[in-house]
This record gives structure tokens, sequence and C-alpha cells, in this order.
């Protein structure tokens, strides 16, 4: 084996998610196809990341709406990876944060990362069952 | 955390593959070599992402089995058919690495804790620790066999199998050792070493 070039670019979790649902490891039944175990493992890992949400539209949104701040390329692939929606989860990401942008200037940058980028779990079943049973119980 | 890295191999391909498409035969036996192996300095091959070229070799004199050789020697008409099965094919490709860089935030779960910090797991790899240093300070290690954070009175623990974000401080890939030690732990082809000491990393649940 001959490495020709280590880096080839990088990917974001939801490219990697994407390409291995075109192989087909969406397939509920896991026995049809040619995706191998390992493959499976990391298809459970990003279905459970930020990235299970994620359209290609709603990445390249954010890609044009974060030129406006000076984030290095690495950032802004961690950002899309993380989708931090705290300024607390966005400090350790970017270096020195305190030193490149204002605390203003991070909040908007939160602000848009919550906005374009798709909550992990949208379909807050769970959560309004418990708020609706907690309504019942209180209303008995 | 996973990139894409150029490669070109030589493989040879088994007569029992003659029934399958060429690129198809030739993904199959570059899974079978890469998936699920660290690659020094490349990572943890995920996946082969695709083929970028193929071309053929030559053949080994001896190599293959000889009824093929006959074939192709009569039947010109099924060189191209058999013949591919019994060149070593020079590949292109691309590999889709799990390579973490360093100062990239991870998010995963905490897989256990000992008294030399913790080990993390992102599901597919679990060589990742935490050693004590890069522990928030100041931590102790609680009598349950678990992490505690002491802020500002507070007492923070660090459950197993909570998700947790953390910092990459290095990645390694240690040689095979040739004569292991005794109690070894086992081998880990690449070791990753991370940092909840910031702002933002730890149990999430600390921070949300």
């Amino acid at each position: 084996m001959k490495v020709i070039k280590a880096n080839a670019g990088a990917l974001t979790n939801f490219e990697v998610l994407d390409f291995l649902r075109s192989r087909g490891a969406s397939n509920p039944t896991r026995v049809i196809g040619s995706v191998a175990p390992s493959e499976f493992q990391v298809y459970d890992y990003l279905l459970q990341s930020s990235a299970c949400n994620q359209t290609r539209e709603s990445v390249n949104e954010f890609l044009c709406k974060c030129e406006k701040f000076d984030l290095a390329k690495a950032e802004k692939l961690n950002i899309i990876n993380i989708r931090p929606s705290s300024e607390v989860e966005i400090d350790p990401i970017i270096e020195q944060c305190e030193n490149r942008m204002g605390a203003e200037e991070v909040q908007v940058l939160v602000k848009t990362v919550v906005e374009v980028l798709p909550p992990t779990k949208p379909d807050n079943t769970d959560e309004d069952k418990i708020i609706q049973d907690q309504e019942t119980m209180e209303a008995d | 955390m996973f990139f894409l890295s150029l490669i070109e191999h030589t493989l040879r391909l088994p007569p029992h593959l003659l029934d399958l498409p060429l690129d198809e035969a030739i993904k199959g036996e570059l899974e079978h070599l890469f998936l699920d192996k660290v690659i020094p300095n490349l990572g943890l091959c995920i996946s082969v992402y695709d083929l970028r070229s193929i071309d053929g070799g030559f053949i080994f004199p001896g190599d293959g089995a000889s009824t093929y050789t006959v074939i192709i020697y009569f039947k010109k008409k099924f060189l191209s058919n058999v013949f591919k099965f019994m060149l070593l094919w020079q590949v292109v490709c691309r590999l889709l690495m799990f390579r973490p860089f360093v100062g990239e935030v991870l998010s995963g779960k905490v897989d256990s804790s000992d008294m030399n910090g913790l080990r993390l797991s992102v599901g597919f790899f679990k060589d990742i620790y935490v050693p004590v240093h890069f522990l928030p300070n100041p931590s102790k290690f609680g009598e349950d066999g678990r992490w505690v954070w002491m802020y500002e009175g507070d007492e923070l623990s660090i459950e197993n199998e909570e998700e947790i974000r953390f910092r990459i401080q290095s990645v390694k890939y240690p040689a095979i050792p040739i004569e292991p030690e005794k109690d070894a732990k086992p081998f880990a082809p690449m070791i990753i070493t991370a940092s909840i000491d910031h702002d933002g990393l730890g149990p999430v649940a600390w921070w949300v």
C-alpha cells in the first residue's frame, strides 16, 4: 500500500452518515446489502449525533451564514458536527474564543447555529408526553 | 473527525470472484483488507469511499490456476473476461478514515473510570483516554469508582455511559511490541488522549 495523499479532504459527520445511508445502512433488517458490521457501528453512532437530522441544504446554509465570522475551516466543521446550542458549548471549539470574538458575536453565532442546524430530536414526542402527563396529573 | 485518504494498492484477485463485475470484486477485496483496521498515521478505516482508477498489471510467473492460463491462450475471445482475474491490479482509491485532529471537540460516552482517569467511547472506537491531569481541577476519585469534579462546593460526578464532550490532545500510533510484557493491556494500534479540562467540556449534563 502506498499513501498518495493522507488528507484528501475532510468530511462532516453528516456527509459520512449520508454516504452510509446511500450504501444501504438505513435498511432496518441489516442483512441484505453490502454494509459491514463495523460500518453499522459508525452509522449507529452518527444516528445519535447532531448529524442525524441535518440536510445538505441546512449545512450549506450554515456555511453561507457563518462567512461573516472569522472562523477556520476546522472550526466550522467542528461546529456542524457538534451543533453547540449555547455559548459555553461553543467556547472549547473555537480557539482563543474570547480574544477573537466578542461576547455579542458569539451570541449571534450560537443563534445562527440553533436556527439553521436542526436539533437532534425534532419530534419531542417523549418530552411532549411527559409534559402532557404532568399537566393531567396537575389537573387531577 | 472523518477524513478521506488517497491510497494506491496492488492486489491480486482470487479466481472465485470471477462472477462479479471487476469494480465490485476489487472493492470487496479492499474492504476485506482495510475495513475496521488502523493504518498508522491515517487512522481507523471506516469505508472504501470510491475507486479512482484501476490499472491492470501483470501476471507473476507461476501465479494463478493453470487452467485459466490455458483458456487465455486458446480462447482469445474470452481474454478480457478471464484475463482480468489473473492479473495483479493496481488500484487508486479513497478510504474513509476516522482520524480526529488535535483540538477537535467530539461527543461520546464514558466507557469506564479508574484511578488513572477515564476511558471514553465513540461506539466504533474505544481507545480514548482522559488521564488524571486532563480532568477538571480539582477532581477526586470517589470510593464508588466515579470521578467527581469539586466545583465551588458542588460535587459534579461523571457517570458511566453518560454523554460527554472531550477535546483531542494527541493521537498516537504505537508500534506493535515485539515482546509484549506479561500483564500488558491488549495492544491498541491507535490511542487518543483527550482532555475535558475546559469550560463546555465534560458530561453534557454539566452545561445544558
